[in-house]
């Protein structure tokens, strides 16, 4: 007996979803393991995460709250993969957005909010999309790997922003906490109501816009499409005449725009004031988020909120448990790594013994074999 | 700068450069099979912890340092089986890597926050040590960096005179013909992967045995991604690996030092520098291989690739 | 169902390789069907067959790359079951591919020992030495240490058999081993491998060249649908038409019923055109540049590019098709200068180019067949920003109906086709744009019979509206199909000339070879 191996030629439709939830359901259970291992109660633990991220009457809130700025940068993030673009920036651009949101709320501290808050919105995607076209330019020029230097620049982006909170922009009446001033009032992105509807911001707003310019752009327009074949590689964009050159820095820009925006908004909304705990890692959970979401504006909808309920869920499971923060990356990599794998069976379909002929071929061609095989 | 400071400071770049050294080679052996692996900031992290552990635990440092490659071995792995049987797409497995070590490193090394381990001790190798200059630099370090001037060495020797290396070149340069010579290209990449892991994994225990003396969260400080970065700087041979090894490891000594001496700069724009540094090395090699043109391209041919499924 | 024979020669002599009701299938197509060969030792046997009719299939299983589905192997005598492509070396069964498997970026003698290399380390002094007596005791010239990106088609052919005589094996298939050859380094291959039958090993090449077949041939098998149509002595065939025959069932020389049309105005006019090939730098190139490259189309007509495949005909396509700017000397197409031409070119109405790698190039492999069609007509399907995805459903669904694309459902990937069935799609999208200027390399390569025809037919049709620049490597082709003949050799042009030149088209192998003109 052995195992053959054919490539589906039909999707599995409902079928993706239990290799998902399988996938997941055996993360969760390493998850488990690494915690007990830990000295915690493993499935006692993953229970008071559930609880936390969908049983306690703040739980949908906080974790729409959350999954404002993962949404966001997954949409950049998932904009750039299309291409086989890896911008893995996302954590960066997203730190420059706050640092361009910030400069805007300082010097123009005190103008009213209608003004102020599209300042700052639109000074925290030009940041954050400069912060996106410079592995681009890198890439299109010089041939360098976007991969390292779009993560490179994540370092140098969060030094950047330490650097600001330290020195520069320090508020003088903090005591010594490295934070800046806090912004005006007309800085600041409200509650939609605090007592009912806890953290939930207006920065939900941006969410939907967002992500139906992101569909419609890519099943609409010349553009999206030209994206999408480009897909490929540069050999057919050069046989198709596509825009290759202008495509990577289209996505660059406009991820690291996206990034920007979900910075400023979570700098805005959260915290009020720019402070080097506003990077929680937002711009690495997106890439995992994108890449779960096979790259779908609606898949990765769902999956943003899912990863921000885990998130809150951790914050539960840190206080009533004192596990560390870091377990988060733990259960994000593990996740992600055995959907990975899972995706396999996507595409091919796998049985023991050997497959039966159906019925004599006619066509004098040979599909399979064709030339592909020598 | 009087000559004994610059001295010290030669030292410890050879001391700092050796951790990356290591990992540099790991991941060209990697690469050289053909597998891309972005996790080695994971590997290394959890190594780090790994090696530290174990050598707290039992008091032995050498056994912690091959925790540290036995740890990079297991994580390692995980990647070789997600890419090489489930066809996983190569870059966005070692990310997960990536995301997932860091995270486990830190996630067992919170109770251990701080302490230090007695780890590795300079040795100096007698007569050699005498030298002027060349000896404390050279011959007045720990033994891993004794074994580190051989590494390059070895991992050529491997890769060029040895059938298993010609063997690894072949699948990570065109697997279609190592099958066709009656190989296994996939299992040839799997210990590829593998072996890359455990000198990944040697080389971050390094950083917490016998650079640092200590366990601390984020102790890996990016030096996974410079090692990426440096396999391609090194055009994909291990002596070359040195020079960028000791470029990032005298960046790093230069790094200390500085803020030791309580300069203007703010240490957090210090701390730009070996990211800053590892994106102009990028850019020099890139512009170097553009104007060599394209004759012989140093990288294998089917790096990242992921070897089609026979249907 | 026919009866095959299995023995041709003498009954007491054990066949090497002996194939016995041997089946395999590929999902629902079955590409060998109840297959009863035999292999004799010293003999060389031509497998023959057009595209399609699943000799690959065969080798491959003989190569240990596929398990047959039914039937089995027997070597010297004895059952065998591949397991792997290791089991067959070990066999002495070994394989020269059409597409060579050699790593560019190593040495000769590493390919050639690459799996056999006969302990834990290596020296190259002994590695030299092992491959330098080898060669030199066939006479197949190399040099041990030289890298393989750096050989001619021809030399690293030689480095495929090098690898199959180190392994000492006993059958040497070769799949289309001509097609990369100039003529004179096809002779010598025949020299080389008669030698080697002398010497008993047993010799099976595939091919579709009949004149090839009856000059290097003792045995033929002609391979039809899966089957084994026919087993006969080379010396019972008279001629390549009846061997031809006997292939398809009838008279395979196709005739096609060319209507006169009156060239119209110049489409292409490439004057004295050099470039370096694509990759240069130093040592022989694999894939030449141009070298004062001279040529004219006109609306009306077609003309053929021959010649063996790497003396530049890739370069000249890639040029004319804006890819590749010229060094020097001009190109003009549809009157305008090449970078005006390609600059800002119009959708439709202009050039269209189908080219050899349909997989690769001209079509994305995960994307279906809507989106293929859009790949190069998205101009015509949009307004403005916006794409109109409901027209160029409707568009596909027509080309998918009017060429006979299988399976007709638009919603398949192109992978999910076979090569010949996306050639039919390409060219339906690219005879969609209404071009002034059609490049088709390679159109009919890997279409069966009847597909071929109508492929043919097609580009009949087209240039009554456009010139036709057809790049092919199969004569029979170009002078079905084409009012002129031009010949590249290493980049320059050998021969330029109408179809009726009866003499210079005696010439033509010469021509391929750039022998004296």
């Amino acid at each position: 007996m052995r195992l053959t191996i054919h490539k589906r030629e039909e999707s599995l439709g409902w079928g993706a979803l239990v290799v998902y939830l399988g996938a997941l359901a055996l993360a969760l259970l390493l998850c488990a393991g690494l915690l007990s291992l830990y000295g915690k109660p493993g499935l006692g633990g993953l229970l008071i995460l559930f609880r936390g991220a969908f049983g306690q009457s703040y739980s949908l809130t906080d974790g729409l709250a959350k999954a404002i700025p993962i949404f966001l940068c997954a949409l950049g993030v998932a904009l750039s993969f299309r291409m086989q673009v890896w911008n893995i920036g996302a954590e960066g651009q997203f730190a420059l957005g706050a640092i361009g949101a910030t400069w805007a709320a300082l010097t123009f501290s005190g103008w009213p909010g209608y003004i102020l808050l599209p300042l700052m919105l639109l000074s925290a995607m030009l940041a954050g999309g400069l912060w996106g076209l410079i592995p681009a330019t890198l890439k299109l020029r010089l041939g360098v790997s976007e991969i390292i230097s779009s993560l490179m620049l994540n370092y140098i982006g969060a030094r950047l922003l330490e650097f600001l909170v330290f020195s520069v922009w320090r508020d003088p009446a903090s005591f010594g906490f490295p934070m800046t001033a806090e912004f005006s009032p007309g800085g600041l992105i409200e509650r939609m109501a605090p007592g009912v509807l806890g953290k939930l911001h207006w920065g939900l707003l941006a969410c939907p816009v967002a992500g139906v310019a992101f569909a419609v752009f890519l099943s609409r327009t010349r553009l999206g499409f030209e994206l999408a074949a480009s897909g490929e590689g540069e050999r057919v964009a050069r046989y198709a005449g596509l825009p290759y050159g202008f495509l990577v820095l289209l996505v660059m820009g406009v991820g690291g725009a996206l990034a920007g925006l979900a910075g400023c908004i979570e700098t805005s909304a959260t915290l009020g004031r720019l402070q080097p705990t506003v990077l929680t890692g937002y711009g690495y959970t997106a890439i995992v988020v994108a890449w779960l979401a096979r790259l779908k504006p609606v898949p990765i909808a769902c999956t943003a909120y899912l990863l921000a309920a885990l998130r809150v869920g951790l914050e539960v499971m840190q206080m009533e448990l004192q596990v560390p923060w870091s377990f988060g990356s733990i259960m994000e990599g593990a996740i992600l790594l055995f959907v990975i794998a899972g995706q396999f069976f996507l595409t091919y379909s796998v049985s023991l013994g050997r497959a039966l002929p159906v019925c004599a071929g006619g066509a004098g061609e040979t599909a399979a074999t064709g030339e592909a095989r020598p | 700068m009087s000559p004994e400071l610059v001295i010290a400071l030669l030292a410890a770049t050879v001391q700092a450069g050796a951790p990356i050294l290591y990992a540099t080679l790991g991941e060209m052996i990697s690469e050289k099979a053909g597998v891309l692996n972005l996790g080695v900031e994971g590997v290394m992290a959890f190594a780090s912890f790994a090696g530290f552990i174990v050598c707290h635990m039992t008091g032995s440092a050498w056994l912690g340092f091959f925790a540290g490659g036995l740890s990079g071995v297991a994580l390692c792995g995980l990647h070789a089986v997600v890419c090489q049987v489930f066809h996983g797409n190569q870059v966005v497995t070692g990310l997960a890597l990536a995301i997932f070590g860091v995270g486990l490193s830190n996630f067992f090394g919170t109770p251990f926050e701080g302490q230090s381990t007695q780890g590795f001790t300079p040795l100096a190798v007698p007569l050699l040590s005498s030298l002027p200059v060349l000896g404390p630099v050279l011959f007045r370090q720990d033994l891993l960096v004794y074994v580190c001037y051989l590494l390059p060495v070895a991992v050529w020797f491997f890769l060029n005179r040895i059938s298993l290396g010609l063997r690894l070149r072949a699948a990570g340069e065109m697997p279609a013909a190592a099958a066709a010579a009656g190989l296994n290209p996939r299992a040839l990449r799997i210990l590829g992967t593998v072996l890359g892991g455990f000198l990944c994994g040697l080389g971050g225990a390094y950083v917490s045995l016998a650079h640092m003396h200590l366990w601390t969260t984020g102790l890996s400080g990016g030096r996974g991604w410079v090692a990426v970065a440096l396999v391609i700087f090194a055009g994909w041979r291990p002596g070359r690996a040195v020079i960028g090894a000791l470029l990032f490891g005298g960046l790093m000594a230069f790094q200390l030092r500085l803020q030791a001496l309580g300069t203007n700069v703010p240490s957090t724009l210090l701390l730009m520098l070996p990211y800053a540094l590892t994106v102009l090395v990028l850019v020099f090699s890139s512009a170097r291989a553009k104007g060599a043109g394209k004759e012989a391209s140093a990288a294998p041919a089917a790096l990242g690739v992921n070897i089609e499924p026979e249907v | 169902m026919r009866q095959s024979r299995t023995d041709i020669s003498a009954a007491d002599v054990t066949p090497q390789v002996r194939l016995v009701g041997v089946s395999k299938h590929f999902g629902r197509i079955i590409a060998n069907d109840a297959i009863s060969l035999s292999i004799m030792p010293g003999r060389i046997k031509a497998l023959l067959g057009e595209n399609g009719a699943g000799k690959s299939t065969l080798m491959a299983m003989l190569a240990g790359r596929f398990k047959p589905d039914a039937g089995h192997i027997e070597v010297e005598g004895l059952r065998v079951d591949f397991d792997s492509p290791r089991a067959g070396i070990a066999a002495g069964i070994g394989m020269v591919y059409q597409h060579f498997m050699l790593v560019e970026n190593m040495t000769v003698a590493e390919n050639v020992l690459l799996g056999q290399e006969g302990g834990f380390a290596l020296s190259p002094a002994r590695m030299r030495e092992t491959v330098g007596e080898l060669a030199g005791r066939f006479g197949l010239a190399l040099n041990p240490d030289a890298r393989v990106g750096g050989l001619s088609m021809g030399e690293r052919q030689r480095v495929e058999i090098l690898k199959l005589l180190y392994r000492e094996s006993r059958v040497l298939i070769f799949d289309e081993p001509t097609a990369v050859l100039t003529p004179p380094e096809a002779g010598a291959l025949f020299a080389a491998l008669r030698a080697m039958s002398a010497e008993g090993k047993a010799i099976v090449f595939i091919s579709h060249k009949l004149e090839e077949v009856l000059a290097l041939a003792d045995e033929i098998a002609i391979l039809r649908k899966g089957r084994i149509e026919g087993e006969f002595l080379a010396s019972e065939v008279a001629n390549p038409a009846e061997l031809a025959r006997r292939m398809v069932g009838r008279d395979v020389v196709l005739h096609i019923d060319r209507e006169p049309v009156a060239p119209g105005p110049l489409v292409l006019d490439v004057r004295h055109l050099s470039c370096a090939g694509p990759g240069a730098g130093p040592g022989p190139q694999v894939d030449a540049g141009l070298d004062d490259v001279s040529l004219s189309l006109r609306q009306g007509e077609i003309l053929a590019v021959v010649g063996v495949a790497g003396n530049g005909q890739q370069q000249l396509v890639e040029t004319v098709c804006g890819l590749s700017r010229p060094e020097s000397g001009e190109v003009e197409l549809l009157g305008l200068p090449w970078a005006d031409f390609h600059k800002h070119q119009d959708w439709d109405g202009a050039l269209a180019w189908v080219p050899e790698d349909r997989a690769g190039l001209a079509t994305c492999r995960t994307l279906d067949l809507t989106d293929n069609l859009l790949l190069t007509t998205r101009q015509g399907f949009s307004r403005g920003l916006w794409l109109d995805r409901a027209r160029a459903r409707e568009a596909a669904r027509t080309i998918v109906r009017e060429h006979n694309v299988q399976p007709g459902r638009i919603g398949l990937q192109a992978w999910q086709l076979s090569g010949g069935n996306l050639q039919k799609f390409v060219l339906g999208r690219e005879l969609l744009r209404r071009p002034r200027l059609l490049v088709a390399e390679q159109p009919t390569q890997g279409l069966d019979i009847a597909a071929t025809e109508a492929v043919w037919q097609r580009l009949l049709e087209a240039r009554k509206s456009a010139g036709v620049l057809l790049v092919t490597s199969d004569l029979a082709e170009a002078l079905a199909l084409a009012d002129r003949v031009a010949v590249l050799f290493r980049g320059r042009v050998t021969g330029l000339f109408p179809v009726g030149d009866t003499a210079q088209v005696e010439r033509i192998g010469s021509l391929m070879a750039g022998l004296a003109e």
